[in-house]
């Protein structure tokens, strides 16, 4: 599939309808890719999946332990399975099978989260993917990606497959999703993007927020201050260069739809601090605490994971 | 090219259906308006009309005839 010419089409169908998209084109070529789902087929876009390729979906019902265990056998016998659920059973249900499976025996699976952040809406806190970054980071070996956009999910999962380990694909954002990216581009795992250049200050942001950080970076040019954004795709491994590159400035920001404490935040925060950074960090993300549930936009605005909110902490902290 | 030849061929071209089946087409009626032609019928629309699509719209869009009443009351496009 053409990715730059279906690039409008992608960012409707949202992350999770391009990932299963992606998957159903690469696995005409590559017999090795096996779907399974804990009940989310559709969720996860499968649908042209299972029907093309009914012997290679498995559907484990609402169990993501047994996905995950099930997908390291299937892994031990040279497929690559990718297994699909909401971002929190993922990291935390079926926390366990994933730390001795994938982190401990480095099977090959592919864990997607899907909807992570607030994308489950009315569905609650229950629902909600607010710490799987956290909880999985921990873990050796295991790859994480946060794509921005569609086409980016596209790459991520063509990168997955090349990818001879464990890795967790966090999906985020609803459909008609922002597009970041307009033209094709060079995606390498753990090679952070510059998505635009500035002087004043950083703002490192990863998912569904590095398009909050470009408007924001934007906004501010009207008023001579000067924002750089960088995409962090890979939270693990990061990388470090990109963040030390800049520490001549005196303050830096991290925006992620995820838990400030335990995600991309900390993982910048423990790069600057191992290299003695003398300046400040700001990490904004979700906040300490379980609000009453909302739709996405009212739950971003509750942890103020806005523009407006972007724009105000940089003002107020450069 | 009327706004109805450009709406038509956007249909034929993206689900690969005919003319005549034009008339009370509705939404997973053919195999290929699925959810993924839906988004590429839509991108179509958006770009020969030069429109951006609210989501609720896209979600609404449940019919030939039903598409052409959100682009008409949505987005000024005159059939």
């Amino acid at each position: 599939m053409d990715y730059v010419k279906n690039n409008r089409m992608l960012s409707l169908l949202g992350q999770r309808g391009t990932f299963g998209t992606v998957l159903n084109e690469l696995a005409k070529d590559d017999e090795r890719i096996v779907a399974m789902s804990a009940d989310l087929a559709r969720v996860s876009g499968l649908e042209k999946f299972i029907k093309n390729y009914p012997d290679r979906y498995i559907n484990v019902g609402i169990a993501e332990e047994n996905a995950v265990g099930m997908a390291a056998g299937i892994a031990d016998a040279g497929k690559i399975p990718f297994v699909t659920t909401f971002s929190n059973f993922a990291a935390m249900r079926a926390n366990e099978f994933v730390r001795h499976f994938m982190a401990y025996m480095n099977c090959n699976v592919k864990l997607v989260g899907l909807s992570s952040g607030f994308a489950m809406e009315l569905f609650g806190t229950t629902h909600y993917g607010l710490e799987d970054v956290a909880v999985l980071r921990c873990m050796p070996d295991i790859t994480i990606l946060s794509p921005c956009d569609c086409m980016e999910v596209a790459k991520c999962v063509e990168t997955a497959v090349a990818i001879d380990g464990p890795v967790y694909l966090r999906l985020s954002g609803k459909m008609n999703q922002p597009i970041v990216h307009r033209a094709d581009y060079e995606f390498k795992v753990g090679q952070a993007i510059t998505e635009k250049e500035g002087s004043d200050c950083v703002v490192y942001a990863t998912g569904s927020m590095v398009s909050v950080a470009l408007k924001a970076a934007k906004e501010l040019e009207s008023e001579n201050i000067s924002v750089k954004v960088v995409n962090i795709h890979t939270i693990k491994p990061i990388d470090r260069e990109c963040i030390l590159v800049n520490r001549d400035k005196k303050c830096m920001f991290s925006l992620e739809e995820h838990s400030r404490i335990g995600g991309l935040g900390t993982a910048i925060s423990e790069v600057l601090s191992e290299e003695g950074y003398q300046g400040r960090l700001i990490r904004m993300g979700t906040l300490d605490e379980y609000k009453k549930a909302g739709t996405y936009e009212y739950m971003l605005e509750q942890h103020g994971l806005t523009v407006s909110n972007l724009v105000n902490t940089i003002k107020n902290n450069i | 090219m009327t706004n109805l030849e450009i709406y038509n061929n956007a249909f034929i071209e993206c689900l690969g259906v005919t003319e005549d089946q034009l008339a009370g087409l509705k939404y997973q009626d053919v195999e290929s308006w699925d959810s993924v032609g839906h988004m590429g019928l839509m991108a179509e629309l958006e770009d020969a009309f030069d429109i951006m699509m609210d989501t609720d719209d896209i979600i609404d869009f449940s019919s030939y005839e039903k598409g052409k009443e959100i682009l008409s009351s949505n987005y000024e496009i005159e059939f």
